[in-house]
């Protein structure tokens, strides 16, 4: 083999010029193959870390409560957050609270549509992730810590693009007009403390505010938060199964109140339960289960419905139509939270249902839950929660309704057509990974990824075509040779090892000087700035650069493409080489 | 003395009496008037015209048909002007509100803050709510009074503070200026949660259907982005029973066929 060897290499240099014209054609076709290779990997870059991210979070829970208008609010955020904490597993890198909103700014005498988006300047962040969002959301003026500050009224800091727009300067004042979570219309000040650069067109109408700023003004409480957004070391490997896991955690208990009910002078305590009564069969399935005393049963389970043990209503004096009080303690507040509530029904109490139990329609019942939530884990030591084997269990309302998984973007709002057309008055929780979530973003990193390779392929055909040709020059040369060589005892094998051999050594040296060369490249290219201006294509610049991301795995895949590529090639001419008799070759002359 | 105690009770309980005759009405009955005076309580038709002044856009026209029926909380919405938005609908049944696409020929659902037409109008402006179910009086922060008199020009009027008691309204505070004869509105403000003035309305022309009033001539003036101005006019106006098929999915893909 080491004679093989000797004699491929040897070959190789016989021919310097074609072999070295060859290797040039080949190293550029490598050079081109491993700048594409890298500024595609760039291009998920900039997708996966530098607009997924901020867009969506490689995973996200999104709260979210339906009363007409889709509310974007979590009232427990700090058993929300600890959930997910505890099951999103190591490959989380950072996880922050994801709260935005589309306003109408007014600067300088100009109007502008933008997004207020909040950050967290007070915690501190991941290296990686500090340098990533440098990279996207620069600074040329200001600093990012002024947000914090207090003596300013609601710090922002704008991309130049849109201060420009606004007519606005550092210290000048932004006014703007916005809907709250509620819906409510809200105005507000912002001073500008800070001018970005940001060569993503998509994220130039970006201002950012502190976070506790931001939701105070949307009217969260400080109990309460938004979605939850991750950002993941690894996204493209553990997004799927990272949200799978929360998504398995986030399972809800049953919804409850544990109040005390007063009418007049009488009071007693009870459990408040909800029943799904918008969903017929379930309604259905509480009308088969109850057994009515007092009232009509269409009453009792109507959007008004409240169901009343007999026990209870004995206590109290109720009959349908009266009005009772139910006052309790809430798990945030301080202040002890009431509501009114008109009974409709009084049912015979049993083993299922429970004695002081009163059961209310969801549409009544979760509207005063989640505005002043109780503290269930200390309530449901006091509280009476139907068996798992209470024939109207199924019926029951849960803390929230967890949205199954969906697999992509399609799916996902099919579930939240699903949740809509139920028309459930529970808090929904939807846990997506950013195949879901961004998917458009992602189908935009597949169709410049399959347009590089296209390109490249063609290139290389090219190419190929010319290794071909020179090796039938090749050996058409040296036939003569290969009868002598033949003659004097070498195998046919050996022949075709010999071709193959040289077409492997010239292909790795011009794939080694092809790889520096693209380093080369890579440095010339990410030196030049482009001005891209509002061009959309500004997404696949950072800082005004092009941005490669090489990697070795890329690289090694790459040259042992060419490789593989190179060798089949080789191997045809190689093999016609070998079946030539030693007779016929040496009796052949040009 | 018993005598002289009597006599000041007595014209103590007179003066009262006299000083509440003379008193302005509540906040909360100049609600109730409200809300009385314009309660359609059957089936509506009308046309609704907006002309939509901004200062960066020019004057835009948006021309649609409402239908209304409030025994099952229904409404549609079938666009008629500007050439683009012409075919398009929105259909409100209950808690459910989707909004049609003719060129597409698709029903989205979407949410009560959508803009109709891309006016500044949005469904929930449709909707019938009550005033006294989503706003309470409140008092004046300057003078203390519930209610004040003032003249709008030559109009005698009450001026009174309202502020939401649900968080689903659009504004969380307005102010009233209702007239002292009829107690019909005649300007209304807005205010944000921050107390910033967002708009004005006047209510300048009403029509009297089936014994109450519609106002069908209404301008509001944006004072946020100064210059910017919406004149709704109402015509047209049915009181008439609607039928069951116009507040379906159907009526709405059969007008753009």
């Amino acid at each position: 083999m080491k004679f093989l060897l000797m004699i491929s290499f040897r070959n190789l240099s016989r021919q310097k010029r074609r072999n070295l014209f060859l290797g040039s054609a080949m190293a550029f076709g490598v050079m081109i193959m491993v700048l594409a290779n890298s500024f595609s990997h760039g291009i998920s870059d900039i997708l996966f870390n530098k607009i997924v991210v901020y867009v969506a979070g490689h995973v996200s829970v999104i709260p979210g409560e339906g009363r007409g208008r889709h509310l974007a609010i979590f009232r427990d955020k700090e058993r929300l957050e600890k959930i997910v904490k505890k099951n999103a597993g190591d490959s989380v890198i950072d996880m922050d609270e994801g709260v935005g909103i589309f306003l109408r700014a007014i600067g300088n005498g100009r109007t502008e549509n933008m997004v207020l988006v909040g950050i967290n300047t007070g915690r501190t962040y991941d290296e990686k992730l500090l340098k990533e969002f440098d990279e996207s959301f620069h600074l040329i003026e200001g600093d990012y810590r002024q947000l914090r500050s207090r003596a300013i009224e609601n710090p922002v800091i704008l991309s130049k693009e849109k201060a420009e727009l606004l007519n606005v300067k550092r210290n000048d004042i932004i006014r703007i007009r916005f809907r709250n979570i509620f819906g409510q219309t809200q105005s507000g000040r912002l001073t500008v403390t800070g001018i970005m650069s940001n060569d993503n067109t998509f994220m130039q109408g970006v201002m950012f505010v502190e976070l506790e700023n931001l939701k105070g003004m949307m009217g969260y409480r400080p109990w309460e938060c938004g979605s939850i957004q991750l950002t993941l070391r690894d996204p493209q490997r553990d997004a799927v199964a990272v949200a799978d896991r929360i998504h398995a955690a986030l399972v809800p208990g049953p919804a409850f109140i544990r109040a005390t009910v007063t009418r007049g002078a009488s009071r007693a305590g009870a459990t408040v339960l909800p029943f799904m009564g918008n969903d017929e069969k379930k309604k259905k399935l509480m009308a088969d289960s109850f057994r009515l005393v007092k009232g009509s049963m269409s009453d009792a389970l109507s959007k008004d419905g409240v169901l009343m043990s007999a026990t209870l209503a004995r206590a109290l004096g109720v009959r349908p139509g009266s009005t009772v009080e139910f006052r309790f303690r809430p798990k945030y507040e301080k202040e002890e939270a009431s509501f009114s509530a008109e009974v409709s029904g009084i049912f015979a109490p049993d083993k299922w249902t429970g004695s002081e139990t009163v059961y209310m329609h969801e549409a009544l019942f979760y509207p005063r839950f989640y505005e002043s939530l109780p503290d269930l884990a200390a309530d449901a030591r006091r509280a009476f929660i139907p068996a798992a084997g209470a024939p109207f269990k199924g019926a029951l309302g849960t803390e929230w309704e967890l949205v199954a998984r969906a697999r992509t973007t399609d799916d996902a709002k099919k579930n939240m057509r699903d949740i809509t057309r139920r028309r459930v008055k529970a808090a929904t929780i939807q846990v997506g990974s950013m195949y879901e979530t961004a998917s458009d973003v992602l189908k935009l990193e597949g169709v410049l990824n399959l347009i590089t390779l296209t390109a490249v392929l063609v290139l290389f055909f090219i190419i190929l075509i010319g290794v071909i040709n020179t090796l039938r020059m090749t050996i058409r040369e040296r036939t003569r040779e290969i009868g002598t060589i033949r003659a004097i005892g070498m195998q046919r094998r050996d022949v075709r090892r010999i071709f193959i051999l040289e077409t492997a050594f010239l292909t790795l040296f011009a794939s080694i000087a092809g790889v520096i060369l693209a380093f080369i490249a890579m440095g010339v290219l990410s030196l030049i700035p482009f001005n891209v201006g509002d061009n959309p294509m500004g997404i696949l610049l950072v800082r005004q650069h092009l941005h490669f991301l090489p990697t070795v795995g890329g690289i090694l895949g790459n040259i042992a493409l060419i490789m593989v590529i190179a060798v089949v090639t080789a191997f045809f001419p190689a093999r016609r080489a070998a079946n030539l008799s030693s007779a016929e070759a040496l009796r052949h002359f040009e | 003395m018993i005598k002289t105690i009597y006599l000041l009770i007595g014209t103590s309980v007179i003066l009262a009496f006299t000083a509440g005759a003379l008193a302005n009405p509540s906040a909360y009955s100049l609600m109730k008037k409200i809300e009385d005076l314009q309660e359609l309580t059957t089936d509506v038709r009308a046309r609704v015209d907006l002309t939509q002044t901004k200062t960066d856009q020019g004057t835009k026209n948006i021309n649609m048909l409402y239908y209304r029926r409030d025994s099952d909380d229904s409404f549609l919405i079938v666009m008629i002007a500007p050439e683009t938005e012409k075919g398009n609908g929105y259909l409100r049944m209950g808690d459910n509100f989707w909004m049609y696409r003719c060129n597409t020929r698709t029903f989205q659902h979407v949410n009560r803050d959508e803009s109709i037409g891309g006016s500044d109008a949005h469904a929930d402006d449709f909707e019938k709510r009550k005033l006294t179910q989503l706003y309470e009086p409140a008092k004046d922060p300057v003078s203390g009074a519930s209610v004040s008199e003032e003249k709008l020009g030559a109009i005698a009027v009450y001026k009174f503070r309202v502020t939401a008691k649900v968080n689903d309204v659009d504004y969380p505070l307005k102010v009233y200026w209702v007239r002292q004869d009829n107690g019909l509105p005649l300007k209304e403000q807005s205010f944000s949660k921050s107390g910033t003035l967002m708009q004005t309305a006047y209510f300048m022309n009403y029509t009297i259907v089936d014994g109450r009033y519609v106002p069908v001539k209404q301008l509001y003036i944006d004072e946020f982005e100064k210059g910017n101005r919406t004149l709704v006019e109402i015509s047209g106006i049915s009181t008439q029973r609607l039928d069951n098929a116009i507040f379906t999915k159907a009526y709405l893909e059969n007008l753009s066929k």
